[in-house]
């Protein structure tokens, strides 16, 4: 007989319940009680140089009753706009969905994940924490798989091109005490076309933990373009995993501008499985205040003549933490795999700490791999140059970093998205107060 | 009209003196040019008046309209209406050419007059064709990935967009084919006028054939050893530094 010790078990109850009120398949309720039972013996992911096993991370959502709406008015994080492609969701509710006839006709599907598990709960099935993420690889990911609370299902079927980009934006309600559990996935059928705009911000100030899981599938041939512009607010702890599975042929471009104020932990993973498949990774981040924020990009190259490249420049001001770990792993039989990276970081202060560690881990002798990494200051001559054009100390500085971190700011397809990171990155290296 | 005065100027360089006293004065609406063996100071002059922090002077003042240039800050003395092209001006990702010039216009604006995105543009276009520079070019990086003879042009072209009151330009010549040399002249003769005075920095007597100065000084070892007019610069392309440095009865090694 199994004794039961795990601290997680009396949650069952309360599972069981959340899911038969949301009306989710039973295999959905088993995988949910599944994972609960393995939370307590495995172990949280290694962020290489950061100790966070200390942060307030596990702790599980309300599930008794429907978190309540949230009551901030979203305007101020949602320009109306009924031609655009849109999901918003605040707290655990979706409060906007708007999807254009010609895409429903087409097969694509952009709405809540829970009302995908009711309508086509094959499609989740195949997919959710399955392919890209497992539910036992860490502590984080089997709580993720047993408390998620709230998500986004995007589908666009094979062979289908779509020229608007899907916009999603999610207003974590930290007007009440209540972890963020939000699950993205994302699949792209084969020879599907698409971009896709995320966005995360924090309404209200109650201290609350975020874990958040992105899964993009990449079907044969497919293009994904996925950027992102992260603010989740200063009160909130993160767990953070962006991982995308690429079949044969298959491209995911990535943007992420990492812009939180609270203290976050990241995964962002591309698993290059089919021969040919390709992902362009780049990450922009700005730490301040005394926030620590840690960044693992690993790119696994499995399949022949794969190729995965990392970007991630960073800025630290005040007291703050950023640190790049890029990992670019080619296995055995990757023949023909090129696998790159680069990550930078400016330090603007004296008591920044930053560390940019390339790792890369090679089983295969016919392929092609690079790594550059550095941590330092604005350049004095760059700064004399500009300068010497008239240009402010300030504003000379400004336009270092934005150049800096500009090669995210370029790739976000939403004009407004892309003013939203610029005016993001303006105002953390503005309140460069300590 | 404007008065640029260098009185007895002494610069360092980690702990090594390389000027040892140079003085020099000029005004607006005149050229003057600056020749010189290798070494002997010319890029440390030109620095040491715009600012750079590798240089430390140690005596006398450069004076703008009786101003003391030396007391202000890079940025300053550049609103103050000094300019100088460098042979090897800074590559800075992600910011546009237009983008930097645009902030270089309104540094010296206040805030309810920034220049209008349209006169911005006409502006720069303008003075684009003066270059022969093809329009892309304002939206490439800062310098990134230019070759040496658009990085010389995007130097002249700042000159012609910023309208300083003096200019040093360090060697805008090297390096440039006779047509890219043509060019760079067309831009700095456009710039002849009263409200403009320009220092320019050569090793070769080839750019004074375009640009006619009114001025020649000779530099050597870190000291301004002789000035004249225009054919001063044509006696010392057929005497050579040597020559010269021989008739002033210097005892200085010149490398040629
Ligand atoms: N950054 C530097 N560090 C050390 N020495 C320097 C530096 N820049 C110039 N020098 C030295 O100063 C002297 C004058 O150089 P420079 O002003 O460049 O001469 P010029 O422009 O006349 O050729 C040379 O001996 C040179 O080696
Ligand atoms: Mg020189």
């Amino acid at each position: 007989m199994e004794v039961k010790t795990n601290q997680f078990g009396v949650y069952t109850q309360a599972l069981q319940n959340f899911s038969s009120r949301k009306q989710e398949p039973e295999w959905m309720l088993q995988l949910r009680l599944d994972a609960l039972e393995k939370i307590e013996a495995l172990e949280l992911p290694v962020i290489e140089r950061v100790k966070y096993n200390r942060w307030p991370l596990v702790v599980a959502p309300q599930l008794k009753a429907e978190q309540p709406a949230l009551a901030a008015p979203i305007a101020k994080w949602v320009k109306d706009d009924p031609e655009a492609v849109r999901v918003v969701q605040t707290g655990n509710q979706t409060v906007v969905e708007q999807l254009p006839e010609h895409l429903k006709e087409k097969g694509v599907i952009f709405t809540d994940i829970f009302t995908a598990l009711q309508t086509v709960p094959e499609l989740v099935q195949e997919a959710y924490m399955q392919q890209a993420v497992k539910v036992d690889e860490n502590k984080m990911t089997a709580f993720h798989t047993a408390f998620m609370t709230s998500g986004l299902f995007l589908y666009v079927p094979k062979n289908v091109v779509v020229s608007e980009p899907f916009e999603a934006i999610f207003i974590q309600n930290s007007e009440v005490t209540d972890s963020f559990m939000k699950h993205v996935l994302v699949l792209a059928e084969t020879h599907s076309q698409f971009s896709y705009v995320e966005k995360y911000v924090t309404a209200g100030n109650e201290k609350n933990a975020a874990n958040i899981i992105v899964e993009v599938i990449a079907k044969p041939g497919s293009k994904v373009k996925f950027s992102a512009v992260d603010q989740l607010g200063v009160q909130t702890t993160t767990y953070f995993n962006r991982r995308g599975h690429l079949e044969k042929d298959a491209t995911i471009d990535w943007a992420i501008g990492v812009m939180n104020e609270g203290n976050v932990i990241a995964d962002f993973d591309s698993d290059l499985v089919g021969d040919g498949s390709h992902s362009e990774f780049k990450a922009v981040s700005i730490s301040t205040g005394s926030q620590i924020q840690g960044i693992d990009t690993r790119v696994t190259n499995y399949g022949r003549h794969s190729v995965g490249h990392i970007l991630q420049h960073g800025v630290i001001l005040d007291r703050a933490t950023l640190t790049f770990n890029g990992i670019g792993h080619i296995l055995k039989g990757g023949v023909g795999a090129d696998a790159q990276q680069e990550s930078r970081i400016l330090m603007l202060s004296d008591k920044a700490r930053g560390d940019a560690n390339p790792i890369l881990l090679i089983d295969e002798n016919d392929v092609t791999a690079g790594h550059a990494a550095s941590v330092g200051r604005v350049d004095p001559e760059q700064m004399y140059y500009l300068m010497s054009r008239g240009i402010s100390k300030e504003e000379a500085e400004r336009l270092v970093i934005r150049g800096f971190l500009g090669a995210v700011i370029s790739a976000i397809p939403i004009k407004a998205s892309r003013q939203e990171l610029i005016d993001t990155i303006e105002r953390k290296l503005s309140h460069d107060s300590e | 009209m404007s008065v640029l005065e260098v009185k007895d100027l002494h610069v360092s360089i980690e702990g090594k003196e390389i000027l040892k006293g140079v003085d020099l004065t000029m005004k607006t609406n005149e050229i003057h040019a600056i020749m010189g063996p290798n070494g002997t100071g010319k890029s440390t002059l030109a620095a040491a008046i715009m600012g750079h922090p590798s240089f430390e002077v140690t005596q006398g003042e450069v004076l703008l309209d009786g101003v003391n240039v030396l007391e202000l800050a890079v940025d300053e003395r550049a609103r103050a209406g000094l300019f100088l092209a460098v042979q090897y001006p800074s590559e800075i990702a992600g910011v546009t050419n237009a983008e930097f010039m645009r902030a270089a216009i309104n540094a010296r604006r206040e805030d309810d007059d920034k220049i209008s995105v349209l006169k911005f543009i006409k502006k720069l276009d303008e003075k684009m064709s003066i270059l022969d520079m093809p329009e892309e070019m304002a939206e490439r990086y800062l310098n990134e990935g230019f070759s040496g003879g658009e990085k010389k042009r995007n130097e002249i072209l700042q000159l012609l967009m910023i309208e300083p009151t003096f200019a040093i330009l360090d060697e805008i010549d090297s390096g440039l084919d006779i047509d890219a040399l043509q060019v760079v002249s067309k831009g700095v003769n456009a710039m002849r006028g009263e409200g403009f005075g320009a220092l320019i920095i050569t090793h070769y007597q080839r750019l004074l054939n375009y640009i006619t100065p009114d001025v020649v000084h000779i530099m050597m070892d870190g000291r301004v050893v002789k000035t004249g007019g225009a054919e001063l610069a044509k006696r010392l392309e057929e005497e050579g530094y040597k020559g010269l440095s021989e008739e002033l009865g210097l005892q200085i090694t010149i490398e040629e």
